[in-house]
């Protein structure tokens, strides 16, 4: 028992020392890409129209807690915009 | 006139499940649409006459209050007149409800919001008016054998239609975004896709697209919907057809007839109305010549204008020969 537990976690270990770097450059990838999609969904307060509009309200409060995650990236505690408001 | 040509055409129009009347304001829709649905009720099928068209004209065709939910105008034929505002103060309500009942108080209150924000966008009133549209034609089979919709003028309509075609586009380009995140996230914390949690915003997104798709299909479908433009032998109206003909072509959509409205009738004379017959045949050679491949109906001038059951029971008798 005990010898297959520390196998794992070695395993693990060696998992996190070679693919560490990786992940992070995933997840990385991965935030821009999700902020791209957050930009898609609310170009109207960029100014730009949106013909989809009507058909995104539903998933507005998926949306909300992205954006959430978006501005406390940015380095801003509460939400930045006076329409979204999220906390 | 030639009344034979009407009636077989006539009959191919009724035997459809989904007829769109369009054509320049002022030349008649509303009147052919009418006349078509009185005489598909007249022949014992449940009709269901819509108008999307704002400036609304079938109450006073029938002489008979239509509302904005389906009610029996005459036996056999209901009527509903769609209001813009009221589908995306109605289609608002529904996502709160929905929002209400899936997250949590304070997540509703602040999407709520955001929802009142979206619906004041200008814009909102038009897919509001399509997601009705494609409620009422995913569901046409059940209630009713025929739906005509008396349209708003042309160009209106024609982006109403094409809106199937762009909204897809966008939910497209939004649904692979999102894929592209929520995939990248997942290979970042190794997951490699086994017991997976469907994306909220991905599932939501691709029902939406499922049911564009639905009309889309049901808008392109030869045997049972077509388009009927209405027009009357004046140049504009003319050169608006052609040019509609044009998108409903590119858009998969059958031409079902040609409906040219408000002809001089026969055997009149006098020098005005010598003259003006001239006129109007230099434009119906004109019709038949850049039609020619689509039917044609032809109705004759009444001698007074038409509103009322009578009068309309005389334009249906011509339309069906």
């Amino acid at each position: 028992m005990r010898w297959s537990e520390l196998r794992r976690n070695v395993g693990d270990a060696l998992h996190g020392l070679f693919y560490f770097r990786y992940e992070q450059d995933l997840r990385a990838e991965a935030i821009e890409l999700n902020d791209l999609f957050l930009l898609m969904c609310y170009m109207e307060m960029v100014g730009l129209p949106n013909p989809a509009t009507l058909y995104l309200l539903e998933v507005y409060p998926h949306l909300l807690s992205e954006f959430h995650l978006w501005h406390r990236r940015m380095g801003v505690d509460h939400s930045p915009l006076a329409q979204i408001r999220c906390c | 006139m030639l009344l034979a040509d009407n009636r077989k055409t006539a009959r191919r129009l009724l035997e459809k499940r989904i007829l769109f009347f369009g054509g320049k304001g002022g030349v008649g829709k509303t009147t052919c649409a009418a006349a078509v649905a009185l005489a598909a009720s007249r022949e014992g099928r449940r009709v269901l006459l819509v108008s999307t068209d704002p400036a609304h004209s079938t109450s006073d065709i029938f002489e008979r209050q239509f509302t904005r939910e389906e009610r029996e105008i005459l036996p056999n034929l209901y009527g509903l007149e769609i209001d813009a505002e009221f589908e995306a103060g109605r289609y608002i309500a529904e996502v709160k409800e929905q929002v209400s009942k899936m997250f949590s108080p304070s997540m509703v209150g602040a999407a709520s919001r955001q929802i009142d924000l979206a619906a004041a966008m200008p814009g909102v009133g038009d897919v509001a008016l399509f997601d009705r549209l494609t409620t009422i034609i995913a569901a046409r089979n059940a209630a009713y054998d025929l739906v005509v919709f008396d349209t708003a003028p042309t160009g209106h309509t024609v982006r109403l239609l094409q809106m199937p075609e762009m909204l897809r586009a966008w939910i497209d380009a939004l649904t692979a975004q999102r894929r592209r995140a929520v995939e990248r996230d997942a290979d970042s914390r190794g997951d490699d896709g086994g017991e997976e949690q469907p994306d909220p915003i991905v599932a939501a997104l691709e029902r939406r697209r499922q049911r564009l798709d639905e009309v889309r299909a049901r808008l392109t479908e030869h045997r049972d919907t077509s388009f009927v433009l209405v027009l009357i032998p004046e140049r504009l109206p003319i050169e608006e057809t052609s040019r509609a003909a044009g998108a409903l072509a590119e858009a998969g959509i059958e031409i079902g007839a040609i409906v040219v409205n408000r002809v001089l009738p026969d055997g009149l004379s006098g020098e005005f109305y010598a003259a003006r017959r001239r006129q109007e045949d230099i434009y119906r050679r004109e019709i038949d010549h850049r039609f020619k491949t689509m039917d044609r109906i032809v109705i004759a001038q009444l001698e007074s204008d038409v509103y009322g059951l009578n009068r309309l029971e005389r334009i249906s008798a011509q339309i069906t020969g």
